[in-house]
């Protein structure tokens, strides 16, 4: 009887300091952040231009955006810039970031480096991705493609065909940096001992990946892939540099969630069905996010 | 046999080398751009083929920024915001971590989702009830409000979450078991342990804050509390774009994340975590 | 250890301490930002009261702080000699400018316009879609009934007025009207040893003086004409006959013009809009390098280049003149594109009737002086007006060409006010670059802007 009361207690005690961990970092965002989220989820039933009283609208505004050629085609082509970018790119992250865990000469020098194009201004980054993938025929890569392959010079960023795959390879480059320090910041908390009994029981490099470094990167992994996904779903400032150009002009080949979203938002001042279009990408994300968790949880159960 | 070992991996040091520098190249390229542009009067940075050398340098560029904008005062608010947003984000978010990783709880796992998930929604579509919140409350116009925006977000913890994820359990039960309580356990073990988080964390909120511009651009309105990245916008105007002057000070303001990001690297070594675990 | 605890000791304080700003930002005195913040609140709960006093004592005496919202604060430099030839006439009111930015300004003005709680007095307006979604959220006051109190002759902004009233009110008054001329490279011309375009020239004289002058040799290109990427610089050269504006729904009459810069892209006559679009060279530095003949560009653009010429940063095309844009067989020369820059009254502002003063000021004849003086083009132009921006230092001093251009004879909106305006443009953009980029034939493209507006127009 004691010892059940006493376990309770030690639980709701356990709970009350679980909280006070939590508390700083929820109340501020519980205040600042999800109350506005949640005013924008009642928001996806109501029409507002920002300034009016809101109207309900029922799930007008999903009928609309889901009759929205625009909206469509931006589901389109995130779900494509999603389903090449996230494997592509963690694929590219980890690589490097095994390589650069390696004790070389410049290890130092060579991390600053890819992380470069992450931090250097989009502007930059563009103007020189633009300068290799230039439509004109006299650009490098277009040179390449006629004198070495015997191909059509391409339009690349101008082109309705080719403007996503610009933008995936462009993504790839800019990002590869950034969650190649998340991996090697998880690469640092995996314990030597297991590559040493790695290696006396005689497993090559491959071998230690398989089944060192790659389970116990589990967490990071996980942590990486919700990351790319969620920001892959919300990309917008790379697709409005690169397939915008100088008069800002993004077309259906190249419209994403986000950029839907603001055009929606600010410049026709239809909030509620931003709100939609946002609530849309945050069911597709959940879900996503959802099948990873049960994933991790099946994991830890191991 | 020795010797042909040796000579395999000599070999493959040498393609490791050649590697590294190709890859260096590609990824230097647009920073060797950003330099010279910033050295070049503005008709001549977006024509082709770029004169990549042999151009005269225009160090102009370089004085005409802090002349054409108040960019100290710009500088100065960065720094403020960055490093009050960075050190609460890095508290609160390691805080909170800890509960999400190594504390059971009911509704942990619902409430961590909720966290994860909210990250997906974006910013457009709640700024305007957000800002129009901080606005009645009368933050508009405040650095405060920046602050509140960027300081406590759910990214934060979902990375820390992660890595200590990966720190084992017995670490935080054997210190129970010594007597310790759990602020102590995470002062003591867990926060020498995620040393590599806590850098990354520190890079990643650093880069973020330093170079926001939505949020400071809608928030604040008085030219003496704006911020660095609006600033550089300042040169794009309604008929000209000064890209010469941009470039200048974007590779100024590239400076305090390089040093940022070459002073965490010490941290980015392995074994930290395995000492841990052995004591 | 203890350290650590400390530390985060003084942390949990200041969080608290930041929170309390948060909810009482007029008493704290923790950071610097509050401090400035609570300033800033006094000064605005001050200027508040006096505010109050002034409007019952009907533009008395008492000091009055109006605050302007505006881009470009120290680019421009027309807005600090209107404020200080309004402030010289009226001592007690002193002018707050608010600068928000040039590339999102109507994002911002939007979202701060919004609720009630904005303290603009005067906001300027940058664009017709910009106007328009103010007008649809109902944050601009009508102006009809104070323009009719204090006996305003809207005919002197010469019809510009009219295509910006919806449902027969008026939220703007315009203090900037630009429009669109030829600019040309002499020294392009006289290389080629052919003559300078002229005040009264067709669409088929430009495209054959355009080619005339084209050299495609690789190296040394010379390009007769350049399109900026904009939609106006091509479709809307086929709304000068008055016949068919932008918002209309049909766009048949932008084919031949089309037609006509397609057939010179192709043959190097101008520069590829793929390349243009996606290397991001703007207009200026473009016509900066000296091998562009001609290019259609608004009057916005003569005060840059003067400006860049006379600093020694352009060097290749110091030769320059302007003649009226072409025009299609059987139109009167002098019609031209226009676009205007407003300033309109929010509902939520705090002085009402002061920044109604400060807009009549500006918008009138007094600022309309200012602003030819600093060699920008005022909605209210007459011929005085023209000689001031002509005589300008820098001004090409040809004979009477370059002046003469300045004179319009019919002016029409690049996109006159429509309740869908926002959503056309976007229709019309996505058209103008698949036929640019030659994604789809001028056809099709022309037949999809048909559609796409018609259904928008429909809903």
């Amino acid at each position: 009887m004691t010892a059940e009361m006493n376990a309770a207690k030690r639980k709701r005690q356990q709970a009350l300091v679980a909280y006070s961990f939590i508390a700083p970092n929820f109340i501020g965002f519980a205040i600042f952040t999800l109350g506005p989220i949640i005013l924008a989820m009642i928001m996806a039933f109501m029409e507002w231009d920002g300034n009016n009283p809101w109207k309900f609208v029922g799930f007008g505004n999903f009928q609309n955006i889901f009759t929205d050629d625009r909206f469509l085609a931006a589901l389109k082509n995130t779900a494509v810039y999603a389903v090449f970018t996230v494997p592509l790119t963690l694929i590219m992250a980890l690589a490097l970031a095994i390589l650069l865990n390696q004790k070389i000469k410049g290890r130092n020098f060579f991390r600053t480096i890819t992380f470069f194009p992450y931090v250097a201004s989009l502007v930059a980054v563009a103007a020189v991705w633009n300068m290799l993938f230039t439509p004109a025929k006299g650009g490098i890569v277009n040179q390449i493609l006629i004198n070495v392959f015997h191909m059509k010079a391409m339009k690349w960023a101008a082109a309705p065909a080719t403007v996503m795959l610009t933008i995936i390879m462009f993504s790839i480059w800019k990002n590869m940096g950034y969650y190649m320090v998340i991996y090697l910041a998880g690469l640092q908390g995996i314990n030597q001992e297991l590559y040493e009994a790695a290696s006396l029981d005689g497993a090559n490099g491959w071998k230690k990946f398989l089944y060192v470094t790659w389970p116990q990167l589990k967490p990071t992994t996980f942590f990486v892939v919700i990351m790319l996904t969620i920001n892959c779903f919300k990309v917008y400032d790379i697709v409005y540099m690169l397939a915008g150009g100088s008069n800002g002009v993004v077309n259906k080949s190249a419209i994403v969630l986000v950029y839907y979203i603001y055009e929606e938002a600010f410049r026709n001042w239809k909030l509620g069905t931003a709100s939609a279009a946002s609530m849309v990408l945050f069911v597709i994300v959940l879900v996503i996010t959802l099948i990873q968790f049960r994933g991790e949880k099946n994991y830890a159960n191991d | 046999m020795n010797s042909s070992i040796s000579r395999n991996q000599k070999i493959g040091r040498f393609f490791l080398y050649l590697l590294l520098i190709i890859l260096a190249a590609i990824m230097l390229v647009p920073f060797i751009w950003m330099v010279t542009a910033s050295l070049k009067p503005n008709k001549d940075i977006f024509v082709i083929p770029y004169q990549w050398v042999g151009f005269t340098p225009r160090w102009q560029n370089y004085v005409d920024i802090w002349i054409k904008i108040p960019l100290a005062i710009f500088t100065k608010n960065t720094v403020k915001l960055t490093l009050i947003v960075t050190f609460l984000e890095l508290l609160t978010s390691s805080f909170a971590a800890y509960a999400f990783a190594k504390l059971h709880f009911k509704g942990r796992d619902a409430l961590f989702l909720a966290y994860v998930a909210t990250i997906a929604i974006p910013w457009q579509s709640y700024m305007v009830p957000q800002f129009l919140f901080m606005r009645k409350i009368g933050l508009a116009d405040t650095h405060l409000a920046i602050i509140i925006l960027q300081a406590f977000t759910a990214f934060g913890v979902f990375m820390m979450r992660q890595f200590y994820e990966g720190i084992p359990d017995s670490l935080c039960e054997a210190a129970r078991i010594d007597g310790m309580n759990e602020y102590q356990i995470y002062a003591k073990i867990m926060l020498p342990l995620s040393k590599p988080a806590l850098s990354t964390l520190t890079i990643f909120t650093f880069v973020n804050t330093w170079n926001d511009f939505l949020g400071p651009l809608i928030y604040l309105t008085s030219e003496k509390k704006k911020t660095l990245q609006i600033g550089l916008k300042m040169f794009i105007s309604q008929y000209s774009a000064e890209y010469g002057l941009i470039m200048a000070a974007s590779v100024l303001s590239l400076i305090p994340v390089l040093i940022v990001f070459l002073s965490l690297q010490k941290y980015f070594v392995a074994g930290i975590a395995s000492t841990g675990v052995k004591g | 250890m203890k350290k650590r605890i400390i530390s985060s000791v003084m942390a949990a304080t200041m969080v608290a301490s930041l929170a309390a700003c948060g909810s009482s930002s007029s008493q704290s005195t923790t950071a610097a930002a509050t401090e400035a913040a609570k300033a800033e609140t006094t000064a605005a709960a001050a200027a508040e009261t006096t505010a109050a006093a002034t409007e019952a004592a009907a533009g008395g005496d008492e000091a009055v702080t109006l605050k302007w919202a505006l881009w470009d604060k120290d680019a421009t430099v027309y807005y600090q000699p209107l404020i200080d030839a309004y402030t010289k006439e009226h001592p007690n009111v002193s002018i707050e400018m608010v600068d928000l930015g040039s590339t999102d300004y109507s994002t911002v003005l939007g979202t701060q316009l919004s609720g009630s709680g904005s303290d603009f007095d005067v906001v300027t307006i940058k664009d017709v879609p910009g106007y328009m979604t103010l007008v649809n959220k109902g944050v601009l006051e009508p102006l009809d009934d104070r323009i009719a109190a204090d006996g305003i002759d809207l005919s002197q902004y010469k019809g510009i007025t009219d295509q910006v009233k919806i449902s027969d009110k008026l939220y703007e008054l315009p203090f900037r009207s630009d429009f669109w001329v030829l600019y040309y490279n002499k020294d392009v011309f006289d290389k080629a040893g052919v003559d300078y375009p002229t005040n009264d020239m067709t669409w088929e004289q430009y495209d054959e003086l355009a080619r005339k002058i084209t050299d495609t040799t690789a190296g040394s290109e010379v390009y007769g004409a350049h399109y900026h990427t904009w939609r106006s610089t091509v479709m809307l050269d086929g709304i000068l006959d008055g016949k068919a504006t932008a918002v209309d729904g049909n766009y048949d009459f932008a084919k031949p013009y089309y037609d006509m810069v397609i057939k010179q892209q192709d043959d190097g006559v101008c520069m590829d809009y793929a390349t243009l679009k996606t290397q991001g060279l703007h207009y200026s530095d473009a016509f900066a390098q000296g091998n562009i003949g001609m290019m259609n560009m608004g009057t916005w653009f003569l005060s840059t280049l003067i400006a860049k010429i006379k600093s020694g940063e352009y060097t290749d095309c110091t030769n320059w003149g302007i003649v009226k844009y072409p025009h299609a067989e059987g139109v009167e020369p002098g019609s031209t594109l226009a676009t205007i820059t407003c300033l309109a009254l929010p509902t939520s502002a705090p002085h009402k009737d002061a920044a109604w003063d400060f807009i009549k000021f500006v918008t009138g004849e007094e600022g309309a002086t200012v602003m030819a003086g600093t060699g920008n083009i005022p909605a209210m132009s007459n011929d005085k007006i023209v000689s001031s921006i002509a005589s300008m230092d820098g001004f090409p001093a040809d004979d009477t060409t370059s002046k003469d251009a300045l004179v319009t004879t019919h002016t029409y909106l690049e996109m006159p006010a429509n309740d869908k305006s926002a959503e056309i443009e976007t229709v019309l953009n996505e058209q103008h670059d698949l036929i640019m980029t030659e994604s789809e034939d001028v056809d099709t493209g022309i037949k999809n802007m048909n559609e796409g507006v018609q259904a928008i127009l429909q809903k």
